[in-house]
């Protein structure tokens, strides 16, 4: 997964791309650089310039400022109908007059390829995407959630686009269908070896799929890297809270040496610990140390989580179902985590 | 419930069926049946059953020249409230601007006219002018209190239309006429067919509007009107009854052709 190895040409890049709706700057001086195949999410939470970004990469909106350029072309003035890229809509926006054959090879029809060709060309998108062939002459608003989505991937496919974007596809299906596309969609990357660029609000999405992610907050990409890295390594306390319930130590107020760990040992103000670092350590093995409380416990499935309480400060652990055992509200005792699994953040 | 009293409940439905439909035929069937008589009376029955009346209507120039006038008027307001109507509700499913909640119930205001006092309006308006009142003025009029009506029509049939589908159309390749053809066009059409039928209805049959703007010119039911209450006959019913023959003819053909237009494609 971390191979570094061979860099991949880029195929997408944009430098200082800007929107703005009134005075609000939607997307803001942004800047990436995607390689050639990859997997590329941009996360972010509501309101936060995704949907406005991607619009302006397929070449559906305009930027106010900057360029966007293609294999090293500059395409901004392009429109998205003469782009070799295609979007999949949040709404799946499939032709509701239309039957399923019909809308996998509407990009065919628009170039007048015969009917025939059309049909076997949509067949195979079909089996691409794992739809039977009985759905060819279904009409659209007859298939399921899940069907639905895989009629939109195959139109999507069937233009033989060499960017595809997503925006949200998957953020109205439930829990478990989301899971198993979340899945296929990975393995259909695999498969074609097309770019794709992909748009949610769920990291924990993003982190299934993904070559690479970029975090998105007020029209800015703040930090940009492997899922790994992002996880390992968030550069601010937005990152780091994005990905869910950490445990974030303000440096400066003292709070630190309450729980008897040396704040001169830590430049930075902050310090990120996220709860699966946060472990039992009576026999003294962590190297940051702590006396703290359980006040709740939380089954998680395959692990527990614990609140505890520090001498007046809240943390979260989360300990695997083995390690869990045995612990219970209303103990009290030593904790600890490894220096290694502190994330020192300066915002 | 038991299965008497079901069968009590069914024998009162079919009763119930039966009144409402001999309230809306009778009249109609009393029409044709005065048409058929050949005295000045309302008399019924009648002693000499004869076709003379639809000879004479037939044969003056006047009755084709009242269909004449009625269908110019139908015709014009069919096509100008249609266009205006489809960009109207485009406008409606496209844009989600301020102050559209306000407009639909403001675009919606002269259907609550009565219509006689926009008449009067409208007279007013076109004399303050200086425009000489004829059929093309009650064919505006028509236009003005139909171009509502028919925006909701196309409207209701667009309001699960998802304006996204035109983007991912043009995203897919599509060229802009292509996606007006392809996606926006079959999507309006079935509110297009709906949209007409009531726009020539409205316009052939409006008395109220047309005694105000049509000037010198004279409609159907103006001059169905002007005839029953001076210089009756047979001739009246007669004339009425071809023009409502004529109007379902048009209905038919537009019900007959409506799966050409909204066919899938
Ligand atoms: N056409 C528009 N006119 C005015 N403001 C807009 C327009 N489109 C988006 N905005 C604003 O720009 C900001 C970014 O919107 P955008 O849709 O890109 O966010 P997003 O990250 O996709 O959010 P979500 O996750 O909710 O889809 C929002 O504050 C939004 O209100
Ligand atoms: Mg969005």
């Amino acid at each position: 997964m971390v191979e570094a190895s061979e860099p991949r040409p880029g195929i997408l890049s944009t430098h200082g791309i800007s929107k703005s709706f009134g005075e609000l700057r939607a997307v803001d001086d942004v800047s990436i650089e995607i390689a050639d195949g990859e997997f590329f999410t941009i996360v972010g939470p509501s309101g936060s310039g995704k949907s406005t970004l991607v619009r302006i990469l397929a070449g559906l909106d305009r930027p106010d400022s900057g360029n966007i350029l293609l294999r090293g072309e500059d395409i901004t003035a392009t429109p998205a109908n003469a782009r070799p890229t295609c979007m999949v809509f949040q709404s799946l926006a499939l032709f509701t007059h239309r039957t399923v054959g019909e809308n996998i090879e509407f990009s065919q029809k628009m170039k007048g390829v015969a009917r025939d060709a059309r049909r076997e060309h949509a067949l195979r998108m079909m089996e691409v995407v794992r739809l039977p062939r009985e759905y060819y002459a279904r009409p659209v608003t007859q298939c399921s959630g899940g069907e639905q989505q895989r009629v939109a991937l195959a139109r999507a496919l069937a233009s033989d686009p060499e960017i595809l974007f997503f925006d949200e596809p998957l953020s109205a299906i439930d829990y478990r269908l989301r899971k198993i596309l979340e899945v296929e969609m990975k393995d259909l990357h695999r498969r074609t070896g097309k770019t794709f660029i992909y748009i949610t609000h769920s990291l924990e999405e993003a982190m299934v799929m993904s070559d690479r992610i970029a975090i998105m907050r007020s029209g800015t990409l703040i930090q940009t890297g492997t899922p790994h890295e992002i996880y390992r390594r968030p550069e601010s306390r937005f990152v780091a809270e994005f990905m869910g319930e950490v445990n974030i130590f303000t440096v400066a107020d003292g709070r630190l040496a309450e729980l008897g760990i040396a704040a001169a040992q830590i430049e930075a103000p902050y310090l990120v610990v996220r709860p699966e670092y946060l472990r039992p350590a009576g026999n003294g093995d962590a190297d940051f140390r702590f006396r703290a409380e359980v006040t709740n416990d939380y089954m998680l499935g395959s692990r527990t989580q614990f609140h505890l309480d520090a001498g007046g400060t809240s943390l979260v652990a989360e300990l695997p179902a083995l390690a869990a055992a045995g612990i219970a509200p209303g103990d009290v005792g030593e904790w600890g985590f490894d220096r290694a699994d502190a994330v020192p953040l300066a915002d | 419930m038991t299965g008497s009293n079901n069968s009590a409940l069914r024998v009162l439905r079919s009763m119930w069926l039966l009144v409402v439909l001999l309230l809306l035929y009778v009249p109609i069937a009393s029409v044709v049946l005065a048409s058929l008589a050949n005295t000045r009376y309302m008399r019924f029955p009648h002693r000499v059953w004869s076709l003379d009346a639809y000879a004479q209507a037939l044969g003056t120039y006047t009755t084709a020249n009242l269909h004449l006038t009625s269908l110019s008027i139908a015709v014009a307001v069919v096509i100008v409230s249609v266009i205006i109507a489809s960009f109207g509700a485009l406008a409606f499913a496209r844009y989600d601007w301020a102050g559209r909640k306000l407009f639909r119930r403001l675009v919606l205001l002269p259907v609550f006219f009565p219509q006689p006092v926009l008449g009067l309006a409208l007279l007013l308006y076109l004399t303050a002018l200086g425009i000489v009142p004829d059929w093309k003025t009650a064919a505006f009029a028509h236009i003005v209190w139909v171009v509502p009506i028919v925006t909701l029509v196309i409207s209701i049939r667009l309001y699960h239309y998802d304006v996204a589908q035109e983007e991912a159309a043009f995203d897919l390749g599509a060229t802009r006429l292509q996606v007006f053809r392809e996606i926006t066009l079959p999507a309006l059409a079935p509110g297009i067919v709906s949209g007409a039928l009531f726009a020539f209805l409205l316009s052939w049959s409006n008395l109220p509007i047309s005694v105000f703007t049509s000037g010198a010119d004279t409609t159907l039911p103006e001059w169905l009107y002007s005839r029953t209450a001076t210089n009756y006959s047979p001739l009246v019913p007669a004339v009425a009854v071809i023009g409502t023959a004529a109007s379902a003819a048009i209905v038919l053909l537009a019900a007959a052709l409506r799966p050409v237009f909204t066919r899938k494609r």
